[in-house]
């Protein structure tokens, strides 16, 4: 019999500061101080909040302090039926709600054992994929804002607009899509889908090399973001963090490849890794991805299976048997994962969240020391943070 | 797994870097300018100028709507289905019975639109189809009141019910007119500056329980 012996030691944020002011000495006998960033900071994406202990323009610590944003979706999701869960994962990450949706809906249906069809599995795929490049441009945009270049922002969002609309006509919807339901689509796609998504794909490809032209060929966002940063693998496993993120360092790990779903096991394509795990190889890494994700949506698009988009009633009641569920997908941001577990009511007992953007954040705690204030903003962006998704 | 390794670009020595430098900006701006001399790429709308000829989609979730037939009658059978389906409770479906007759009938359809998430479930699993996602995305009011809606015009039972009576005139009888803020949890808000009075309609018995 083996006992384990876990020690935690909880303390409040001001136990924390008053800790970390009593150490050290700055070298130059400078005097060390406490700034926040945030709540309310443009770059910091959101209600984020970061407690810093600066020596002059260098970043001794980082706490981040979460709540700001809290609406207890966790507590909220056991009041509510299964077919309604779905519609509370669109406030969690916001960009990339469909794959949200597909997670919650994919552990419903691994529950009830709901039959789905290749044409479900096939949009749904193409959906996600979507999504991605979609969250993507949005995130190369804010990331040039962040850097204090206005225009790719702009850029960004023209070409993220192509694949909204594309969302708007086949869903309803921009931004809080509740598209995939547990057994199937809320709709069948759009007559005129096809068509779009080809044209779309036509556009974005030589968007890309103006991508490269007006930033990452640029040598001040070059110097900006090589070096910045370094996460080295061991501790991007350490801390938890997922998707580019974790790909940027160096680990080969992405779920569509290692635990295919959908139908990302029928499609060529291949997973960007970086070498040094700064800035700059979550940028490319990121950059690359859409280009990959194009990829995947050109092999698809011309072979959508016929079929239902719905394999049950849509009112029909969903009654899991008694247990306990995960399931995990791989987002825009990294690992997505929905625990759930089912008394065999109509209502979970108890739904967890695993976010992505939790776990990236707190390689913030590790990388960002020894920095200065400039290169936080960049790894921050570069981290790619949607703080909804954070405090749930 | 296949994989790609992202490439690094711009190492060498401090000349290469100096040219290599010059060059990259001198890019970027290239991009810019181009945009610059060619108008035709500009992208913007011209909102709200451009409302007339303004296009959204067909399945664009704005506002919940009834659906009417030909007749000006709604299908809606006072069920309770989007009601109980809501995950947050933004619809209250208000019915009544007649007197003489053991069916209830609809009285008053609220919709909440402040607290409504457009998750659409209402509208999936209604089994007339009466319930509608519309495009009227503009629906900012001066007061949070105002954002709950009565949606039926009338209250009186469904349209499969109103036209098996065949005088028109008994049809009226059946049914009692209903404006967009009766029921209820209805508005008890006042007129506002800058709201016309047209927005309370006569019929309207602020904050007043049927």
């Amino acid at each position: 019999m083996v006992t384990v012996e876990i020690k935690t030691k909880i303390s409040s944020l001001d136990e924390r500061i008053n800790a970390m002011a009593l150490q050290g000495e700055s070298p130059l006998g400078t005097q060390e101080y406490f700034v926040n960033m945030g709540p309310q900071h443009p770059s910091t994406h959101g209600v984020l909040r970061l407690v810093l202990k600066l020596d002059g323009e260098t970043v001794r610590e980082i706490i981040p302090v979460l709540g700001y944003i809290h609406r207890g979706m966790e507590k909220k999701a056991e009041t509510l039926g299964y077919r309604q869960q779905v519609h509370l994962t669109d406030r969690l990450d916001y960009l990339c709600s469909v794959m949200n949706n597909w997670v919650v809906s994919a552990v419903v249906e691994k529950a009830a054992k709901i039959e789905i069809n290749d044409r479900i599995q096939t949009i749904r795929t193409i959906f996600a994929e979507l999504q991605r490049v979609q969250s993507h441009l949005l995130w190369w945009g804010v990331f040039g804002m962040d850097l204090g270049a206005f225009t790719p922002f702009l850029y960004g969002f023209r070409d993220r607009e192509k694949i909204t609309k594309i969302f708007e006509e086949t869903i309803g919807a921009r931004l809080t899509m509740n598209y995939i339901q547990p057994g199937g689509l809320m709709y069948d796609i759009h007559p005129d889908f096809v068509k779009d998504v080809k044209a779309m794909i036509s556009y974005m490809k030589p968007m890309f090399k103006e991508y490269d032209e007006l930033v990452s060929g640029n040598i001040i966002i070059q110097e900006r973001l090589k070096n910045v940063g370094i996460l080295d693998a061991q501790s991007a496993v350490a801390l938890g963090a997922s998707g580019p993120v974790l790909r940027a360092s160096g680990v080969a790990h992405d779920l569509r490849k290692i635990k295919p779903y959908g139908v990302y096991e029928k499609v060529d394509f291949s997973i960007p890794i970086g070498t040094v795990g700064d800035c700059w190889d979550r940028y490319s890494v990121r950059m690359l991805e859409m280009r990959e994700s194009l990829k995947i949506i050109e092999q698809l698009i011309d072979s959508i299976p016929e079929g239902k988009h719905l394999t049950m009633k849509p009112g029909a009641k969903i009654r899991p048997p008694a247990g306990i569920y995960y399931e995990q997908m791989e987002t825009a941001r990294g690992i997505f994962g929905v625990f759930l577990h089912s008394d065999g009511s109509e209502k979970p007992s108890r739904v967890h969240y695993r976010t992505p953007n939790f776990h990236n954040l707190w390689c913030l705690t590790k990388i960002a020391p020894g920095g200065r204030i400039g290169d936080l903003v960049s790894i921050i962006s570069s981290l790619d943070v949607v703080v909804p998704d954070i405090d749930r | 797994m296949k994989t790609v390794i992202v490439a690094r670009p711009g190492d060498g020595n401090f000349v290469s870097r100096f040219f290599y430098g010059v060059k990259s900006l001198l890019t970027g701006m290239r991009v810019t300018f181009r945009y610059l001399v060619h108008p035709s790429t500009v992208v913007t709308q011209q909102y709200p100028e451009n409302r007339k000829t303004l296009k959204l989609a067909e399945r664009v979730r704005a506002q919940l709507s009834f659906t009417f037939d030909e007749n000006g009658f709604h299908k809606c059978t006072a069920c309770h289905i989007c009601e109980q389906q809501c995950p947050n409770a933004s619809i209250h479906v208000m019915d009544r019975k007649p007197a003489g007759s053991t069916k209830s009938e609809l009285d008053t359809f609220i919709w909440r639109l402040d607290s409504c998430t457009f998750c659409n479930l209402c509208v999936m699993v209604c089994p007339f189809q009466v319930l509608k996602m519309n495009s009227n995305f503009e629906s900012s009011v001066y007061d949070q009141k105002l954002l709950v809606y009565n949606l039926t015009p009338y209250a009186g039972p469904a349209s499969s019910v109103l036209m098996k009576v065949a005088d028109v005139e008994e049809r009226k009888k059946l049914i009692d007119a209903r404006g967009p803020y009766d029921g209820p949890t209805a508005l008890s808000g006042f007129p506002l500056a800058g709201i016309s009075k047209q927005v309370f309609p006569e019929t309207t018995q602020i904050g007043a329980p049927q």
